[in-house]
Formats: structure tokens, sequence, C-alpha cells
């Protein structure tokens, strides 16, 4: 019997196999990292203004601080889509039948799928911070990268919870992404992506609070731009691992649930 | 000594929730399951024993193949394989399984074909060098050698066909399940294919087969027993010359129009043909 780490690995090779295919795409997207790079640096050229950097939190640039947001959101979005975009995608081509017959569980096939996206998000990601740190100044060299991780990885953990609830959404209603509507659309106004809760009115303020992306993204800043250990960033990483330990479980229960319910209606193959 | 039937089906019914349309297709998912695909489906496959569905388009061929596959659940009633049930021990049901639709073969068009064995060979348990080991030898029974490593995408229909095949045979599975194996294939090649399961898989014996077909030649000439199927219901489940003195017909078409009382109809010939 092989283990479900040797399938996970199964799916990844598959994916670094078919992205191998698409030779031109890794060129397409290092340059589209470096023209966003600079989009975000003459943003953060136009905008940068004494008043503005005292509202940045770590009395950063507003182009490190965009840049981070982004980088972050990129993360959030694999999470909530690579799920979703992996099942479709075996449903629209065929193949999640005949996976389906082989020894594998569906669980393990959605998790090995995803893992090959978080690492190419990854890498994109470097390459962002790569071109940003040679080209535009961005300060990489007091980052902490043990903190940089462990928070990425909390991140990934707590938010792909709601990516597998909306793929239990996706197996039972065929269409949709309602986790990554709710959560990208409430972080894109009140997540401090783009610019700093400080600036948004009293109520929206609390309704940020309670969002884990901006305890997250809080977290990846301070380690990114100051170097904040992870003693000093406990707790966000804290809030992070204790969304993750609610909704992980949550999440793999509804998944079964809309595996037997369309195994049941006859719909589990159907697009 | 008994032996283990291959495949067991006692009293199987499977039903699915009505078709619906606009807003109404939202609670479709939790609706009750009223239009009846399978109804009291009982049969044996035995051990080294090919055994065609014989049906009309919806008659419930294929949805009796997935309940087998463990892609389906039952409504009610048992399927099981080697002894394993379909229910409860759906894992090792799906060790002994290898599966083919003749309709989709789900492969990864940009892969090549060894790619793609070698994915599904290790998913289904075999270590790579097995894995590599097979897909040689089968490469050679299927005449792939020149084909592996292409891309999927590059290949014509029959070689996809036996690419599809050789992957259901690689973790050489005790039961086969075919579901129009040669439906998109051309003629010479669906010979071809019908050659290879009678000398590679069934002449061993090591291998039982059950097929889903409206093909009458595919089905005179792989199965030992035939299964006709209609509206959800076993009509008949015997040889094919037991069935033709059954119905005192003379051809495999007459058996089948007769038992699901179409004969005469001369519109029901098309969906057999």
């Amino acid at each position: 019997m092989i283990s479900i780490l040797s399938q996970m690995w199964l799916f990844f090779w598959r994916d670094l196999s078919i992205a191998r295919t698409y030779r031109t795409v890794f060129v397409v997207e290092a340059v589209e990292a470096l023209f966003g790079a600079a989009t975000f640096y003459y943003i953060g050229r136009f905008v940068d203004s004494p008043g503005l950097q005292q509202a940045l939190p770590q009395g950063g640039t507003y182009f490190a601080y965009s840049l981070i947001g982004f980088v972050f959101l990129d993360y959030l979005n694999a999470a909530l889509e690579t799920f979703d975009h992996s099942l479709q995608e075996a449903r629209d081509s065929g193949t999640l039948e005949h996976l389906l017959v082989t020894q594998t569980s569906l669980p393990v096939f959605v998790a090995g799928s995803a893992l090959y996206p978080f690492v190419a998000t990854t890498l994109r990601i470097a390459v962002y911070l790569l071109w940003s740190a040679a080209l535009f100044g961005f300060p990489l060299r007091s980052a902490n990268w043990l903190s940089v991780g462990v928070i990425l990885l909390a991140s990934l953990l707590a938010f792909s919870g709601l990516g597998i609830l909306s793929s239990s959404y996706l197996l039972v209603f065929k269409r949709g992404n309602p986790a990554k509507w709710f959560v990208l659309g409430i972080t894109s106004i009140v997540g401090g992506t783009l610019f700093p809760i400080s600036t948004l009115p009293d109520w929206l303020q609390v309704i940020a609070r309670l969002n884990p992306v901006t305890y997250a993204l809080d977290a990846t800043r301070a380690a990114l731009l100051s170097g904040a250990s992870l003693a000093t960033l406990w707790r966000p990483i804290a809030t992070l691992l204790l969304f993750a330990a609610i909704l992980l479980p949550l999440s793999l229960s509804a998944f079964a649930w809309a595996v037997r319910r369309t195994k049941t209606t006859g719909t589990l193959t159907h697009s | 000594m008994v032996t283990q039937a291959a495949i067991s089906l006692a009293s199987l019914d499977k039903s699915f929730p009505p078709a619906r349309s606009g807003w109404r297709a939202l609670l479709q998912p939790f609706e009750k399951a009223t239009v009846a695909a399978l109804a009291n489906v009982s049969l044996e496959v035995r051990e080294g024993e090919s055994v065609a569905l014989l049906g009309a388009n919806g008659a419930g061929k294929s949805t009796l193949l997935r309940v087998v596959a463990t892609l389906l659940l039952p409504s009610s009633g048992h399927a099981k394989v080697a002894g394993f049930d379909t229910l409860t021990q759906s894992r090792d049901v799906r060790r002994q399984l290898g599966y083919h639709a003749g309709t989709d073969h789900g492969l990864y068009p940009r892969l090549t074909a060894r790619q793609n064995l070698l994915f599904f060979g290790q998913l289904n348990g075999l270590s790579r060098s097995t894995a590599q080991e097979r897909i040689t030898a089968l490469a050679e029974q299927f005449a792939l050698g020149d084909f592996l490593n292409r891309q999927v995408r590059t290949l014509s229909s029959g070689t996809v066909q036996r690419v599809s095949l050789a992957r259901a045979l690689l973790h050489r599975p005790r039961v086969l399940l075919l579901d129009e194996p040669t439906r998109s294939i051309d003629v010479i090649a669906a010979a071809e294919f019908r050659h290879f399961l009678k000398t590679q898989i069934l002449r061993p014996g090591a291998t039982s087969i059950l097929f889903a077909s409206h093909t009458l030649p595919e089905v005179e000439s792989l199965a030992d027993r035939i299964a006709v199927i209609d509206q959800g219901r076993l009509l008949a489940y015997d040889s094919f010359s037991a069935l033709k003195q059954r119905t005192s017909a003379s051809t495999l078409e007459e058996v089948f129009l007769q038992l699901t009382g179409r004969a005469g109809d001369p519109s029901s010939e098309v969906s057999v043909a």
C-alpha cells in the first residue's frame, strides 16, 4: 500500500509535468511579475506623502505596504481557488471518474492537486519579491524568513478550510465559489491589503479586526519589513491556527457529506 | 471448495432524484430519489467469466457498472466485488477493479502515454519500477511502443483507446469493467480490440469482464453470458445459445427484441444495432 504522502507527490508530479509542456508560461509569469512590481512601485511613488507614511504600519513606504498586500492576496486566492479548480478541471476533462476508481480517496486527490498550485504561487511570489528588491529597492534584508514561512503556512491551513468548503459547494451545486467571493470581497475592503485599516471609518475597523486576513497581513508585513520574530508574532499565528483548527475538520466533514450526496444523486462526475 | 463470485449483485435498486430545470434545479440535490434506474437486479459473474450487459440507451447498463465501480451508492440491495461490499469496503473493491469507458478516456492530453500510465499505475498501488515494467510489457501486447513517449493529444482515437485499456489492466485487476468499450473507434480498431480481449484477457482466465454494449457482434463475440436489461430490470441472464433456445430466435437481435417486447417495433432496431 502506498502512503498518502506519495500519492500527494504523484499529483504534484502530474501537474509539474503538465506545466512543463507550456514552456513559455514560466517566462511570461516572470515578466508579469516584473510589470506587477513596477506598477506598485510607481503607485507608491505617486501616493507616498508624509501624512500617509505616518498611517502606514512599520513606518514603511506605500510600495512595500501594497506589494505585500498583493502578494498575500495571491496566496489567499490560491488557497480559496485551487481546490475548486482541480475538481472542476478533472470533471470537465473526464479524468475524475478514472481517478475515483483508483485506490486514491477523493480528499487525497483534492489535497494532492493543490500542492503544485501552492508551490507555483510561492515561486511566483518569490520572483515578484526578487524583482522588487533588485530593481525598486524593496527592503528584503531585514526580513525574518522563518516568521514569514510560518505565517504563510498557518494562513494556507486556515484559508484552505474555506477552499475545501467551497469545493463541497461545487460538488453539490456544480458552479460558483462562495468562499472566494465572500473572503476576497470582504478582504479587498477591510483586509488592509492596499490601504491601512486605520483610514477606514470606525465601524469598518471593527469588522476588519474580526477578519483573520487582517492579522495574517499585519504579521506578514512585520516579519518581512521589520524582521519580527515568532515570539513577537505568536498572537496572529495562534489566531490563524485556531481558525484552521475549527475550519479544517468542519470543511472535511462537509466534503465527505457532499461526496456521499453526489454519489447518491448520481451527479458526482457531472459538470 | 466454493469459489468466490467475481461480482455479485443482490436485489440491487438504484433511484435518482427527478431532473429539474430553472431555479428548482437548486433543490435537486436534496430531493427524494424517485426515478428508478435499476430495480431488483440480482446476478453473479464468475471468476474468469465475461458477461455482457445488453440494453437500449437508458436501460441502466452504465448505472449498474458505476455502482460496481463505487462511483454510485446503491439505493438498496448489495453489490460485491470479490466478496467486498461496494458500500462499506469501497477501497478494497477498487483494488480489484480496472475501469475503461469507450466514450470518455479521461487521460491527460498534455502528458505522454507513458506518463499517464505511470501516474494511474502508481495511484493503483504499483511501485514506480513495477509500473515501468508492466507498461513495457503492455505496450508490446498493445502495439503501443512507438506511441508511449508521445503526448496523448497527438495520438489517434484508436491508440488512445488502447492506452486507456492498458491503464485499466496495469495493476492486473481481477475484474474489468468496460462501458461501451468500442463506441468511439472504427470497425477495424474495434475488431482488433475484441481480439485482444479474447486472446490476452479472457483466454488466460484470470480476469472477469463485465461490459456494457449495444453492439451485437461485440456481445456475441465476447460474452459467455448475456444480461438483458430494460428500464432498469433484468429480463434474462444466460448464455447466447440458452437465450436463443428460450425465445426460439435465431439472432441476438431477435432475442433482444423478443425479450424486451419490442418485436415488430422498427424504431427499437436502431437502438441496439
